[in-house]
């Protein structure tokens, strides 16, 4: 490492600008935004389309120039090609070569990390472990299905077992049951201390798996935090209960009532459309292999 | 090489070499080209130069093609597919990029080559077989001596296969080389592959010509009409390549000999336009937005 310590991604005062369609005024795609990721963390960029998000990230791996601003990776910066030995990146909707299967596909991007023989072979079973591809191992991408080309997309990032794995919408146009195997495979990495820094629309699934959060509006960072401070509603608590009858919740209210506060809501606890789904899909055997 | 490498199985599944299946069609016709008619030794002579022109001509057009269209399709579709974000987020260096997809290409127009080669050197050695075979047969009819005889069939197989006509093919090989490395500088700043195509196409055409066009007003100037056509010329021999610089093979099929140092001047022409073409196109690319 150039510095002692770096920051697993460094943006600072990053700006972006792209001619317009009349040349003359520049469009600016990224205005001022600096982040900074630590090693190990969940890192998530939200923001409506045409805010900046992807941008951010194709400045941070070196595929677009920043205007102004610096971009680093492990004290890295991210221009360079030494950079990119510690990144793995999932781009939104990925397409690979047609003509190659999942495990040639891996092999090609494993030899691109400088991988051979065994070594790589071995990370290939594993990655088609993972990510549930063993039986399509030798099927041309061609006839994949758009989940499976998600999964060999995370695949093809992880193979180098990269320190930090960027994520562009990984779940898109991915059905609940893969949204949650990858939504697994976030705390497996952060379990095993890498670093991931995820760009998506679901914004409940942020929220499930990020520590921090930086929201992107017009190309500017408007706002980031961990996620407690974030979403937290001063001067309001939640209380959730497990088996407590009609006599103690009226106990509670009463106390609540006497204490000068005020109940604003309650009832029975609901599970999400996709706890509901996974649930139905699990006790019917169809959880994707 | 890994991009190499993987860029020549991607055109070989892709059945690009499924042209080879015409050219042998086109070879295989010309077995059946009727000589009966031209008895005469010097007519025979001119016939395989004749059937020699066909099939350079055939090589020529069959390696250019694949050189042309293989280079123009692979940088466009991978910018298209985006499989370009996942190859360039691997430490791969862009250079290493575009020296993998031209070496990728090379590699599949030299095979190509090697096999249109091959056949193109069995026909000729059938033919001039064939040729032999008769002469003597009506050189011996008409009472000439062994060593007349055997004069005629020398000078049949000068025509034949000979070192010159894989010199001439290696001149192919250079020509679809400096091809693709013009289409690989137009593909870092086209956006479609009909573009690279077609303007890759054009600087083909000019380096064609453009050796003809600055004779033609350097003779122009020497009567005394000056021309800034003249001086245009010159600065499009800066910018585009002089392809008859790398044709000797006219040379060739008139059974002339290629010295070893023309040779080694070809190869140097062919290499120097080539490095030229990729140095342009890493300086398009290395900063290239995707």
């Amino acid at each position: 490492m150039s510095v002692e310590n770096p920051a697993a991604v460094e943006i600072a005062d990053l700006m972006k600008e792209f001619p317009s369609s009349f040349r003359r005024k520049m469009f600016r795609a990224v205005d001022g935004v600096s982040l900074r990721i630590e090693p190990g963390e969940v890192y998530g960029l939200i923001g409506p389309n045409g805010s900046g998000k992807s941008t951010t990230m194709k400045a941070l791996l070196g595929l677009v120039v920043p205007t102004s601003g610096v971009c680093k990776v492990f004290g890295y910066d991210s221009m360079k090609v030494d950079a990119r030995q510690f990144v793995g990146f999932l781009p939104e909707n990925p397409y690979f070569y047609k003509h190659q299967t999942a495990e040639e596909t891996l092999k090609f991007y494993g030899r691109l990390c400088e991988m051979r023989g065994k070594v790589l072979a071995s990370r290939i079973d594993e990655l088609l472990e993972l990510m549930s591809l063993e039986d399509a191992r030798k099927c041309r991408l061609g006839g994949y299905s758009k989940g499976m080309l998600q999964r060999v997309g995370l695949a093809q990032a992880l193979i180098q077992k990269p320190q930090l794995v960027v994520l562009d919408e990984p779940t898109a146009g991915v059905d609940p049951v893969g949204s949650r195997q990858i939504r697994d495979l976030i705390f497996q990495l952060k379990e095993q201390g890498t670093t991931v820094f995820l760009c998506s629309h679901l914004l409940d699934q942020v929220q499930e798996v990020c520590d921090r959060v930086g929201i992107i509006f017009n190309g500017k960072m408007v706002q980031q935090g961990s996620l407690s401070e974030l979403t937290s509603v001063d001067h309001q608590t939640e209380l959730l209960l497990d088996g407590a009858n009609e006599e103690l919740i009226a106990k509670v209210k009463a106390l609540v009532a006497d204490s000068g506060a005020e109940v604003l809501s309650s009832g029975a606890s609901r599970k999400s459309l996709e706890n509901l789904f996974i649930d139905i899909a699990k006790q019917y055997g169809e959880v994707a292999r | 090489m890994v991009i190499a490498g993987h860029t020549f199985t991607q055109l070989v599944r892709m059945k690009v070499f499924y042209f080879l299946v015409v050219f042998a069609v086109i070879v295989f016709g010309l077995q059946f080209v009727d000589m009966s008619s031209l008895g005469a030794v010097k007519a025979v002579e001119q016939n395989l130069r004749v059937m020699k022109g066909a099939v350079f001509f055939a090589i020529n057009l069959f390696s250019v093609i694949l050189a042309l269209s293989a280079t123009a399709l692979l940088l466009p579709k991978d910018v298209e597919d985006r499989t370009l974000y996942t190859i360039l987020c691997k430490p791969v260096p862009r250079l290493d990029y575009l020296i993998g997809k031209l070496l990728g290409v090379i590699g599949l127009v030299g095979i190509g080559l090697l096999v249109m080669d091959g056949l193109f050197c069995v026909l000729l050695h059938n033919r001039v077989d064939a040729i032999i075979v008769e002469q003597t047969e009506a050189l011996t009819r008409m009472g000439r001596s062994a060593e007349v005889i055997e004069q005629q069939a020398e000078l049949v197989r000068a025509q034949g296969v000979t070192w010159n006509i894989q010199a001439g093919v290696l001149a192919v090989f250079l020509k679809a080389i400096v091809v693709a490395s013009v289409a690989l500088l137009v593909s870092t700043f086209s956006t479609s592959t009909i573009f690279t195509i077609i303007i890759t196409v054009v600087v083909v055409l000019i380096g064609l010509i453009q050796a003809e066009a600055r004779d033609y007003f350097l003779h122009q100037q020497s009567l005394g009409m000056s021309s800034p056509m003249l001086e245009m010329t010159r600065w499009i021999a800066l910018l585009f390549p002089d392809f008859k610089l790398l044709g000797i093979e006219n040379g060739v099929i008139n059974g002339e000999k290629v010295s070893l140092r023309l040779a080694g001047q070809v190869v140097l022409v062919g290499v120097l336009y080539s490095a030229i073409y990729t140095v342009l196109s890493w300086f398009v690319f290395r900063r290239k937005e995707l």
